[in-house]
């Protein structure tokens, strides 16, 4: 029998008969087609009853989970690299485009501007065409607009070019949608901070590859006005590589390709619109668009701005700003899983509850350190608040996405869409607010950023769950609405449960158990009661 | 955690170096003497000047009003930014500390002091920017501090200036080796999309 080895409270004996629906979406239960007796058997993790991944192996490579791990985070990392290549470069660009200050700022924008609606429309594409193609499209799509740097001769060009590069940041909700499906809830937080995190630290590593890109092609002959166009062929080609092996060696679910289990009648195709109006009604999903705005926005606005910071008001060579801009980046490695694995911690003894207290105490600890970076007027204390300023962020960017994979089960891809296109206004809008005009210097800038973000962190407080509480409430004791199934059914009509299409929520409401505190699920025993047969 | 020590390592290394060059910080522009040189710079034809093939005709010597020149061991010719050129561009600011000052970032020549008339037939660089330019010349002492200086236009830096159009940094070569690389990349991904769905369409008929 494969009992949860945890012997976690409320997992009901689901996937044990193997008669039991295990994909995301489910469909009628006499349409099904049997495997084999024991559809686990073939995984190399154990897996919970929708297949997911019990275990986090980072060292592993095996189908599927470990490799859509891989394969989702590097291709986010390589989206990184692409979309901040430039920022290194600023100081050679400027002067072949002719620049102004005003230029270089909007250009900014512009680049975390798009992907806003590549993040949006990424949700919906991974829940309609699987997280394989969502990433290979990103990636393979604007691999042109990389390539096309070698055209651009004026701000305009410039600014055109930076806004489609910066498209591909879709990527972040593909990635996160992928481990979303592959890992099971009890580990979704360190897995999603893992991924999230070492693609961010793509941000970091560009500030380091593309200077000394740029070196070399001008030691192999090039001007400098020519070597930063050559230079820009290294992202745009890592993006294709990726893209392929995407494609090759990856997989949109834990039993399969998407459109294959579609065409089979395993999986049922779910309506756009529902999917969209049950993300958008939502209020959850919108705080949790304002906060990622003030922890992954005001990261990445620092990865635009940061390096130009240290080389103009320390002085520092465009080598040793580029390191120290990349210290920023590379903190990600440690600092955003970190994030994940306090929350996955703090569920564990306060669930969901202590999920929202650590995402309120890192991102505003972190807004803090902005204020202190933005002050700070000698260099030793700019680095270190900076570092510290870092790991609270980007501890709390991973920390959120411990907690978004819970507000929806049906919309899960359009959610993580629309946080991530938060990530991304939030950029927007501080640097255009703070760094595109002449009324405040970047210092000054920076401080009030991070005055701004403390106060956006404040509406954590109002996410409340009926059946987990909230930071200051308790659960609702009404005896129906305090439980998962209610919340999950809730969002299907009663059209759609008689057709047994919510029967993936449903499962997903068992596994969810783990976000009651350990108070509350020790006096509880859940019954089910969602008409699937029981094994007694 | 061991890369997190590398970085602040290495921080603190490059820390280290800057701080050993601020031994000079507090020069000051307004003290060195000015107009000790008399600069020239005559472009090689009229009109705006192209980054990699026109040349300006620089000459200096010593200025009649000139009191420091016991001190003068090496002279630097420089190319500055014109106000113009300096507007919303703040990494090319004028400071009046020495050290900080981006308005002259572009080395010409740097010649050991002659008493004679000097000039130098120089041919604008390739990565010289877009922009309006002076030609200064500073003459330096025996420990390399600046002790006074000339340049090809008056103290408000508004005649003799002459304009720079920068090379375009663009190849024929890289437009089209851009185009195949783009064109790869959709081909790849429309490959890869028709056959799967043709493939899934199999499996379901059978």
């Amino acid at each position: 029998m494969a009992y949860n080895e945890e012997g976690s409270i409320g997992t009901s004996l689901h996937g044990v008969t193997a008669r039991e629906q295990v994909f995301s979406f489910s469909v009628d239960a006499s349409s099904q087609i049997l495997q084999s007796d024991d559809p686990t058997a073939k995984f190399t993790l154990p897996v919970d009853s929708e297949h997911r991944a019990k275990v986090f192996n980072p060292l592993s490579f095996a189908k599927p989970h470990m490799r859509a791990f891989h394969l989702g985070w590097i291709s986010f990392f390589t989206c990184f690299i692409s979309t901040f290549a430039a920022a290194p470069l600023v100081p050679i660009i400027r002067d072949n485009l002719d620049l102004t200050k005003t230029d270089v700022g909007n250009a900014g924008v512009a680049s975390v501007s798009g992907a806003i609606f590549s993040r949006l429309a990424m949700g919906a594409v991974c829940d309609l065409l699987g997280a394989r193609y969502g990433t290979a499209f990103s990636l393979m799509l604007t691999a042109p607009t990389v390539f096309s740097m070698s055209f651009v001769t004026g701000p305009v060009g410039y600014l055109a070019v930076r806004f489609m590069i910066g498209f591909c940041l879709a990527t972040f909700v593909s990635c996160q949608y992928w481990t979303s499906v592959m890992f099971n809830g009890k580990i979704i937080g360190l897995v999603n901070g893992c991924a999230g995190g070492w693609g961010d630290m793509g941000g970091g590593v560009t500030q380091l590859l593309m200077p000394m890109a740029f070196h070399v092609i001008k030691l192999a002959g090039a001007t400098p006005f020519m070597a930063w166009r050559i230079a820009f062929f290294i992202p745009g080609f890592l993006q294709v590589v990726v893209g392929i092996l995407v494609l090759t060696l990856g997989q949109d679910l834990p039993d399969g390709n998407l459109s294959t289990l579609q065409k089979s009648g395993q999986v049922s195709k779910d309506k756009f619109s529902k999917v969209f109006w049950f993300a958008v009604k939502n209020y959850r999903t919108w705080i949790l668009f304002v906060l990622y705005g003030f922890s992954m926005g005001i990261e990445l606005t620092i990865n635009n701005v940061i390096s130009g910071y240290f080389f103009d008001r320390f002085n520092l060579k465009l080598q040793t700003a580029g390191i120290v801009a990349a210290s920023f980046g590379m903190a990600n490695f440690f600092a955003r899983p970190l994030g994940g694995y306090a929350s996955d911690l703090a569920a564990r003894v306060f669930g969901m509850r202590g999920r929202l207290w650590i995402l309120w105490i890192f991102q505003t600890v972190g807004a803090l350190f902005c204020i202190w970076l933005g002050r700070a007027s000698s260099l030793p204390i700019a680095i270190l608040a900076m570092m510290l300023f870092s790991i609270g962020t980007q501890a709390a960017c991973g920390a959120l996405f411990g907690v978004a994979p819970f507000v929806s089960r049906r919309s899960l891809g359009l959610i993580s869409g629309l946080t991530g296109a938060g990530g991304n206004f939030g950029s927007g809008l501080t640097q255009l607010i703070f760094f595109s005009t002449p009324r405040f210097s970047t210092a000054d800038g920076l401080s009030l950023m991070g005055a701004m973000a403390v106060l956006c962190t404040v509406p954590v407080a109002f996410i409340h769950f009926p059946q987990w509480g909230s930071m200051f409430l308790r659960p609702s004791r009404d005896g129906e609405r305090s439980k998962e199934e209610y919340y999950y059914g809730s969002e299907w009509t009663e059209d759609e449960k008689r057709q047994g299409l919510h029967e993936g929520s449903i499962k997903f409401a068992e596994n969810s158990r783990s976000e009651r505190s350990r108070k509350v699920a020790l006096a509880d025993f859940p019954t089910p009661e969602t008409g699937t047969p029981t094994h007694v | 955690m061991a890369i997190h020590k590398i970085f602040f390592a290495s921080l603190l290394i490059c820390l280290l170096f800057q701080i050993s060059h601020g031994a000079t910080k507090e020069r000051l522009f307004s003290d060195l003497e000015k107009g000790a040189l008399e600069v020239t710079a005559t472009p090689s034809r009229e009109g705006v000047l192209d980054a990699g093939i026109d040349k300006l005709s620089i000459t200096w010597k010593l200025s009649s009003t000139a009191t420091k020149e016991a001190e003068f061991t090496t002279i630097k010719v420089k190319l500055c930014y014109a106000p113009v050129s300096q507007v919303d561009r703040p990494w090319r600011k004028t400071e009046n500390e020495l050290f900080k000052d981006k308005s002259c970032p572009h080395k010409i020549i740097t010649r050991p002091y002659d008493k004679s008339p000097q000039s130098f037939e120089y041919t604008l660089e390739r990565d010289i920017p877009t922009g309006t330019y002076f030609v200064r010349a500073y003459a330096v002492d025996a420990k390399g501090h600046e002790v006074a200086f000339g340049q090809s236009t008056d103290e408000a830096k508004s005649t003799k200036l002459f304009s720079v159009q920068a090379i375009s940094g663009r190849h024929k070569s890289l437009d089209i080796a851009s185009v195949c690389f783009s064109v790869f990349s959709v081909l790849a991904l429309l490959v890869f999309f028709v056959n799967e769905k043709r493939k899934a369409k199999i499996e379901q008929s059978k």
